[in-house]
């Protein structure tokens, strides 16, 4: 049986080659992980060495290793404090001002987008309206609008609000409409997606029992779709999240910057100190993957439903 | 009326933040700031713009990330997909940790890249900065400066920067590029690839006159969101190497960044935003146009 032999050998050289790969892919993220557990007499060392685990006899002993975590200690920078709930607080600016943004702007962001792209992505499965496909083709369009072009003239309308003053305004508000409108598209599409998927008849038994329109879609509809809502939303925050530039120019003040400015802002401040910038690298990025590892299939939902439109 | 109100805040929203700025940055782009407001100047701003040698180089620097950028990242990508297109027990856990990249923030890409490479200090330096591997002085990616040109002022062979930039750009972008053309190698019905495989067809033929035809239009809508991502991204050219060294990385989308916001040239900055949205307008319409036709022949 040599073509069963050849076909087991193709296996095992394909899973070969998706396991390097796979490691290949992986490695700038170990060695990021790496580096944030090294002190800093090996940081600075010249030639760099990739373990910190050399001893003057042998190139590499295990035993040896000088793993440390100053890096986290400095992103952190714990401090001993006697009020509030624990016996320490956490000092440190990424940590204190800007992790804390980036969730605020993430989470409310998220929640709005859920909000306004089941309601008119539900609206656009159910119901034939004069203008709909005009509607539904404007908003695939601007789909793929990037936000770098508009950032000008945003900046500027955000210059023009700052100045008047408005009660309770500040540029989070802002910030967080300059989300919504760039993620809220791709949304509604996706939204759209799943809501079609949902049988009417559903509603329509709902009605007869004497339902109104807009209460069936919040105890029938919204329930249902419910997995698709919950990967918009993840899609959503793991988006704002990310984003760098909109946070970094839109917004005046530092306390209002969003995580991603905060890392930029430290990398100017720790050329040498690479331990540093790479343990906040970790620390920041980290809640995104784990995120996405437990949550992989909403992602991937979300993105098919996505892709096949735009 | 219901679906009325329904769609009301959706469409305000994406007026406000979509629409209206687009209008005022065309505004923008005939204007020039002066002390006492703004002052109409035509087309001037784009006269100005033009003029300028950094323009000129920018548009040079994008060409040849672009290319390679794009290039790269679908060649790379259909080659997992590949890979990826048979039963395999583990397929879910590969997918799973190729994404990983995808999910992770450009400008912090753009800082995993960068320590591996810091000068003296990176994890690779050590090697690229040995002498007897990269003679002369040995590499040293973020400082080098780009070799002499063989094409006027095209930055053609692009600087060590430029090569490094599109790497880390090529790496965050390939699993989503690599799962579009899985799914799109899917839908090749297999049976047309087995009896083409009895009738004698070696590996490279079934890709080349199967696959690819068939993929097609899945290939084209990948390389226009390439463009499109490559056209727009610029929090790695930020943290990676800062349009450096000199501007050798000095793309476009950085370029508008600096004319409007280091030299406050809001005029001229508007110009080129609205130049960059014409290109991202084009692969906008050219993606829809393919995805329609594509919907029509099914």
């Amino acid at each position: 049986m040599p073509s069963v032999s050849r076909k087991r050998w193709n296996s095992w050289l394909v899973n070969g080659a998706l396991i390097l790969i796979c490691l290949i892919a992986l490695l700038p993220v170990a060695t990021t992980v790496l580096i944030s557990f090294k002190g800093e007499r090996d940081i600075i060392r010249k030639p760099p060495n990739f373990f910190p685990c050399d001893t003057p006899t042998r190139a590499f002993d295990p035993t040896a290793c000088r793993w440390a975590i100053e890096g986290y200690q400095r992103v952190l920078a714990l401090k001993p404090a006697d009020d509030g709930l624990l016996p320490f607080a956490l000092t440190g600016n990424i940590v204190r001002v800007y992790i804390p943004n980036s969730l605020l702007y993430a989470t409310t962001t998220a929640l709005l987008v859920v909000f306004l792209a089941g309601m008119s992505g539900y609206a656009f499965s159910r119901y034939r309206f004069r203008g709909r496909n005009l509607l539904l083709v404007g908003i695939l369009a601007i789909t793929g609008v990037p936000l770098l072009t508009n950032l000008l003239a945003l900046y500027q309308m955000g210059v023009v609000l700052r100045k008047a003053q408005l009660p309770f305004y500040d540029d989070r508000m802002f910030l967080v409409s300059v989300y919504m409108g760039f993620f809220l598209p791709l949304s509604v599409w996706i939204a759209k997606g799943f809501f079609d998927a949902i049988p009417r008849e559903l509603e329509e038994a709902a009605l007869i029992d004497g339902c109104s329109p807009f209460g069936s879609l919040l105890r029938i509809s919204m329930p249902l779709a419910l997995p698709g809502l919950m990967a918009v939303f993840l899609l959503t925050f793991v988006n704002v999240w990310n984003e760098f530039i909109a946070g970094y120019l839109l917004v005046a003040k530092n306390e209002f910057k969003p995580a991603m400015f905060g890392i930029y802002e430290f990398l100017g401040q720790n050329i040498i100190n690479l331990q540093v910038v790479a343990a906040a690298c970790i620390l920041i990025a980290l809640p995104i993957v784990v995120i996405f590892v437990f949550a992989r299939r909403s992602f991937f939902s979300a993105m098919i439903e996505g892709a096949v439109k735009g | 009326m219901l679906p009325f109100w329904l769609i009301l805040p959706t469409v305000a929203v994406l007026f406000t933040i979509q629409v209206y700025p687009a209008l005022y940055t065309v505004w923008l782009s005939l204007q020039t700031r002066e002390p006492q407001g703004w002052r109409f100047v035509g087309m001037d701003n784009f006269r100005r713009l033009s003029g300028m040698g950094v323009f000129g180089e920018s548009i040079g620097h994008t060409i040849v990330f672009l290319v390679g950028y794009v290039s790269l990242t679908l060649v790379i990508g259909f080659f997992i997909a590949l890979l990826l297109n048979r039963k395999l027990r583990f397929s879910g856990l590969y997918v799973t940790l190729l994404f990983i990249p995808w999910i992770i923030a450009d400008i912090i890409v753009g800082i995993v890249f960068r320590l591996l490479v810091m000068p003296d200090y990176g994890l690779l330096s050590g090697i690229l900065q040995n002498p007897a591997l990269f003679p002369p002085n040995g590499l040293s990616v973020l400082t080098a400066v780009p070799p002499a040109s063989w094409v006027g002022n095209f930055p053609f062979p692009p600087a060590p920067a430029m090569v490094y930039l599109i790497m880390a750009a090529s790496w965050r972008a390939l699993p989503f590029i690599t799962l579009l053309l899985l799914a799109a190698m899917q839908t090749v019905p297999t049976e047309v690839v087995e009896s083409s495989r009895i009738d004698g067809a070696n590996g490279w033929q079934i890709v080349r006159r199967i696959m690819i035809p068939l993929m097609l239009p899945t290939l084209v809508v990948a390389i226009f969101s390439l463009t499109l991502s490559g056209m727009n991204g610029v929090g790695m050219v930020f943290s990676l190497t800062g349009g450096g060294p000199g501007s050798s990385t000095e793309v476009l989308s950085y370029m508008l960044y600096t004319l409007g916001w280091r030299q406050l040239e809001f005029g001229r900055a508007a110009a080129l935003a609205l130049l960059i949205a014409a290109v991202n307008w084009i692969l906008i319409f050219a993606t829809l146009r393919v995805t329609r036709v594509e919907e029509r022949n099914n």
